[in-house]
Order: C-alpha cells, then sequence, then structure tokens
C-alpha cells in the first residue's frame, strides 16, 4: 500500500498542494487529470525522486518520505520510455539487477525470460535509437520488471503509440497485473484507458486532488464541476434548490424545473451536471419515454463528430448537449431551428453541491 | 551525413570563401614558416635533435597532462554539481569558474604565484615541507591547471546537462544509487564532452606562457625556452623551435581527434 498524506511540493511554476491519495496493494490505480495537472511528479514523488515540503509518504505502513528512490522497490516508466540510448536492448533490460549486483547467470536467465515474454527476443542486440516506440515502450516496460519491483509506475504509457502497438501494450499490461499481483501506478489524461484498465482512481487538478476512488464513484458520482467536466459530463448548469420529496429534488435552472435524484436540502445554490448521452430526443411529445424531465427545446446547432456519433445543441431556456447516432439525426431530419422534446431521467442528473456557495 | 552539392548553393559557397580567409591566414602562415624551416634541412635536424628542445616539449606537453589528469579528477564533481543543482549564488560560482578565461594572463601568473609562491599562502606550508613550486615542476602544472579550468568544467558541464535528467531518474528507481547512476549513465553518454574538453583545456594548457614563467621560469617550458632562445639566439633558432613545437602539435591533435570518434558515440534518437 502506498499512502500520501497531506503532500505538498513547489517545482518551479508547479505545485502540489495538500494531496492525500491511497493505492492498496494490487491496485491498478489511475492519476488522472488535464494535461499539466503535475501527474508525472506525483509519480516522481512516489518513486523518490523529489522529496515533499511537507506531508508523508507511507509504503505498506512505514514512513519513506526520506527514503531514496534505490531503495524503494517502485519502478518508473516514462512517456518518453527513457531507454539507455548506449546500451542495447539486453542489456538495457538488466540494468537494474546489475545495479542491485544479482549473479550474471540469474541476470541472463531473466532477461530471456522478459525478452520471451514480451516477444523482443529478437531486439536483444538492438541499440534503443534503432527500435520503434511500441518496441521502445515493451524494453521500458520489461526493464522496469526485471528489478521485480512491488510497484510499476507508468506515465502516460500509450501516448506516442500507434493503435495496434497500444491494444498490444494495454493486453501485455492487464495480463501482468492480473499474473504477477503487482500494484500497477498509472497517468492519463485520456478517459478511455481509465474505464477499461482501472480499479481505483484519483482527479488531480491544478496540483490539487479533487477526487479519489473507485472508478464507478468518481465516473458517476463527481463531487465537483471540475470532474464532471473532466470526466466528461458536457452539461453543467448552476441552479437552486427548490422542494425535495422523496429523495427527489426540484431545481430551479434560469426558470425551469429539473429533476434529479438527490437528498440536498432546499434554497441551496447547486450545479448539476448530466451526459450528452444521457439526453434523448424526440420530435414530438409521445409520452413513451419514462424521463421525468422533458423539455421543449430548439436546436440551436448540430455537430457531427465524424464517426457514428453526433452532437446536438438545444436551447431549453438553458443550453443543452445532447448526442445522438449520426443515424437518427438524419431519420429525424434535425437541423438548426427545429422544436423537439429533450428527455432526461432524473437519475441521470448529479446534484454537485457547490460548497463555495453555501 | 548527405553530400551537399556545395556549388549549387549561393550561401554556402560564400560562406565559404569567408571563413576561407580566416583558414588562408592560418596556412599561409604555417606554409610560410614550413618552407624557411624545410630550406635548411641541416639546421632543422640540428635543432630537433637537441635534447634541450624535446626535453622541454616532452616537459610542456607532460605537465599539461598532468594538469588535465587533476582537473578530470577535480572538475567533473563541479561541473555535475553545476549542471544538476539550483541553488543561490550559482551564478556568483560560475563567475568564479571562468574568471581564469577572462585575466589576462600576466594576472593569472601574479595570483597563482602569491598564492604557491615559497612565503605564499598554500606555497608557503608546503615549502616548510620540503615541497617548492618556484622554479618547479609543480609550479608549472598549477599555473596551467588554474588557466585552463573553464575550458574543461564548462565543457564538462555542457556534456552533462545534455543528459535528460529522466535517465537518471529511471536508472535510480532500478536500484542504481545517484554515484552509479553517474558511472554507468550520465559518464558515458557525456564522454565526447568531456573527452573534447579535455583536449581543449590540454591545449590551453599546453600554449599557456605568461602565467608560467611568473612562477617556474625554470625548468623551461616551450614557450619559455623559444623566448630564451629568441631573445640570445635570435630569429633563426627560435623559429625553428616553433616549427617543430607546431609540427609535434599538430600530430598529437591530430591523432586525438581521430581517436575522438571513438569516444562516446551513440544513436541519440532516443
Amino acid at each position: 500500500m502506498i499512502a500520501f498524506r497531506h503532500l505538498s511540493l513547489t517545482l518551479g511554476d508547479f505545485a502540489l498542494r495538500d494531496v492525500s491519495i491511497t493505492i492498496n496493494r494490487g491496485d491498478y490505480y489511475f492519476i488522472i487529470g488535464p494535461s499539466g495537472a503535475g501527474k508525472t511528479v506525483i509519480l516522481e514523488a512516489i518513486a523518490g525522486l523529489h522529496f515533499p515540503e511537507k506531508g508523508e509518504v507511507l509504503i505498506n505502513g512505514l514512513n519513506t518520505t526520506m527514503v531514496p528512490p534505490e531503495k524503494r522497490r517502485i519502478s518508473l516508466v516514462y512517456q518518453d520510455y527513457s531507454l539507455f540510448p548506449h546500451m542495447v536492448v539486453e542489456k538495457n533490460i538488466g540494468f537494474g539487477m546489475k545495479m542491485q549486483k544479482r549473479p550474471r547467470d540469474e541476470i541472463d536467465r531473466r532477461v530471456d525470460e522478459l525478452l520471451m515474454q514480451f516477444g523482443i527476443s529478437h531486439l536483444r542486440n538492438r541499440y534503443p535509437g534503432t527500435l520503434s516506440g511500441g518496441e521502445q515502450q515493451r524494453v521500458a516496460i520489461a526493464r522496469a520488471l526485471a528489478s521485480d519491483p512491488d510497484i510499476l509506475l507508468l506515465d502516460e504509457p500509450f501516448a506516442a503509440l500507434d493503435p495496434i502497438a497500444r491494444e498490444q501494450i494495454i493486453a501485455d499490461l492487464l495480463r501482468i497485473h492480473r499474473e504477477g499481483h503487482l500494484t500497477i501506478v498509472q497517468v492519463t489524461h485520456a478517459r478511455e484507458e481509465i474505464l477499461r484498465m482501472a480499479t481505483r482512481c484519483a482527479v488531480i487538478i491544478d496540483g490539487v486532488r479533487m477526487q479519489e476512488g473507485s472508478v464507478d464513484s468518481v465516473f458517476e458520482a463527481p463531487e465537483s464541476t471540475a470532474v464532471a467536466r473532466f470526466i466528461g459530463m458536457e452539461n453543467i448548469l448552476s441552479g437552486v434548490v427548490g422542494a425535495v420529496t422523496s429523495s427527489l429534488a426540484s431545481i430551479d435552472i434560469a426558470g425551469v424545473s429539473v429533476i434529479a435524484v438527490s437528498n440536498v436540502s432546499p434554497g441551496r445554490s447547486v450545479e448539476i451536471a448530466f451526459r450528452a448521452a444521457d439526453v434523448t430526443l424526440h420530435v414530438s411529445d409521445d409520452q413513451t419515454s419514462s424521463a421525468q424531465n422533458r423539455f421543449n427545446a430548439t436546436i440551436t446547432a448540430v455537430i457531427p463528430l465524424g464517426g457514428p456519433l453526433t452532437q446536438v445543441h438545444l436551447n431549453a431556456g438553458f443550453p443543452i448537449i445532447a448526442l445522438v447516432t449520426s443515424r437518427s439525426a438524419e431519420d429525424l431530419d434535425l437541423s438548426p431551428g427545429m422544436d423537439v422534446v429533450a428527455a432526461i431521467k432524473a437519475s441521470a442528473i448529479r446534484v454537485i453541491e457547490n460548497k463555495l456557495n453555501t | 551525413m548527405a553530400q551537399i552539392p556545395v556549388l549549387r548553393d549561393r550561401c554556402l559557397i560564400s560562406f565559404s570563401l569567408l571563413g576561407g580567409l580566416i583558414l588562408s591566414l592560418t596556412v599561409l602562415a604555417l606554409l610560410n614558416m614550413t618552407i624557411r624551416e624545410l630550406s635548411d634541412i641541416p639546421h632543422l635536424l640540428q635543432v630537433a635533435a637537441d635534447s634541450k628542445v624535446i626535453d622541454s616539449i616532452i616537459l610542456t606537453m607532460a605537465a599539461g597532462a598532468n594538469a588535465i589528469v587533476i582537473l578530470v579528477v577535480l572538475g567533473i564533481p563541479l561541473a555535475y554539481v553545476l549542471a544538476r543543482t539550483d541553488f543561490r549564488g550559482k551564478r556568483f560560482v560560475e563567475t568564479i569558474v571562468d574568471i581564469p578565461l577572462m585575466l589576462p594572463h600576466t594576472v593569472a601568473g601574479i595570483l597563482v604565484y602569491i598564492l604557491f609562491m615559497k612565503r605564499g599562502l598554500i606555497g608557503g606550508p608546503l615549502y616548510d615541507i620540503g615541497f617548492s613550486f618556484e622554479d618547479a615542476y609543480p609550479g608549472i602544472v598549477v599555473a596551467m591547471l588554474f588557466v585552463s579550468s573553464p575550458y574543461f568544467i564548462n565543457s564538462a558541464r555542457e556534456g552533462f546537462e545534455k543528459v535528460p535528467v529522466h535517465l537518471e531518474n529511471v536508472a535510480r528507481t532500478l536500484g542504481a544509487t545517484r554515484f552509479s547512476a553517474f558511472l554507468h549513465v550520465v559518464l558515458p553518454l557525456s564522454a565526447r564532452y568531456i573527452y573534447n574538453g579535455a583536449i581543449f583545456s590540454w591545449g590551453r594548457a599546453i600554449g599557456e606562457f605568461a602565467a608560467i614563467i611568473m612562477i617556474a621560469y625554470y625548468p623551461m617550458v616551450i614557450s619559455t625556452l623559444l623566448y630564451y632562445r629568441f631573445t640570445t639566439g635570435g630569429l633563426k633558432e627560435s623559429s625553428t623551435i616553433a616549427f617543430i613545437m607546431i609540427v609535434a602539435c599538430f600530430a598529437v591533435f591530430l591523432v586525438l581527434r581521430y581517436l575522438s570518434r571513438f569516444i562516446g558515440r551513440h544513436d541519440d534518437r532516443v
């Protein structure tokens, strides 16, 4: 288990402020946030490459705040792979064991094993400069695993890979995580990776930990608008809570009443967030939808996303963004100026109590 | 490297012509002397066989090499600290490193002399235990060390700065101490800069005159010998010594330049 307790750290223009996170043994833990949010610095701090100004780092319950990186059994793989350019692949992979002064034959055996495991035996005598991005990535991960770490840190491992190489690496990492019972901490700004791979995650924005928990809890129940925006809730609106009856709150948004599942207290200023994908559009109000929220709206823009989906911008007294399949946009002949009914289930709307506005 | 068709590129042609001017000045000076010297081969051979001249050239190169060895041992750690850390007063330290570069050589000579003379701050106590810098080999080495140090330290530092700090970080997470990471990753990757820095500073050390004669007129380094013969024996004798020194330096530096092709070569596309 790795735990950060109220960690603060300043590096040039960048600062981590009072960050607390807990990573359990065997987690595939994601640290997520926009680019430039300091995710790499957190990995480096876990690895022991930066000493915090305040707070402490606990590994397996022991205070390791001042333990140097070489004594932590934590391997780090950077986004640029950082292979040693003056060593061939097998020397790169064997480097950690050599530093740990393991016997020569043990090193050779382990390197052979990893070369096989990652399907890169044919590259063993090549220099990193002659390898493709995907190959370098494999060597970098093999090198990180060779010294048998307790924790593997990955900095945006898929950012520079083509789709095929990416799929292979994802499969490899999931296998390593499953079979090796390894704790993996990965940073990313890509949402798909998190939903696919993570067991738990933390959202870091501007050096502050906004939210931590299971992937479901973060993606279904963002606690702040910043997190809601980051996890892809396109619709974020401000309003005031009216009546609340049996866990259904009526929230006044620009004079329109929106029903959401929540036990928030009446009279409070809140923000609501929902995904564009949770908005369904109907050409006429035929009452077949069971959604509690049905708004008469006018289409203001229809934006094809270049794939199977089309984004529709609406005005219902307040702006709504909806996502429909390009096929149904065509079937319904959606176009700006058209009047439609936008339906949203009360359970799809997340109410965020804005602590600053209380 | 791809061959550029120079003759079709006007910019390259004009640059080559301008660059040729400075080269031709050196070539002219060298040719002029070579022709003069080769016109009297018996005299050339006689001077070349003069044990004083040979000893002096060997002394100069050896003292220079000696200074560089000390410089490598002391300069590499300093260069690494300057490359990898940021601290209050760093600009001040950097300026101190560069001072020998800016000072007139006689000023450098005075500085070294006052510190290492028999009554000097360092020279005094060492003289008491029988170690003299004045008119002695250590005096030559210490003067050379002083004037050539910036070339080496700055070059090594540049080399260290070119090594991505990520490589060092990775090495450490893999179990290398900072020193091991330095030894196995940083040093090999900056070997070329260190080597070139050592050659430059060696060249600078060999060429020193003013700072050396102030503390050690004897034993005579080649510059001192040349100046002595120039003032006592005239142009003919001194120019022949100069010619021999030029040939020796040219040969040595040609070999060193050639060897540098094999040092610290790696594919830096990564």
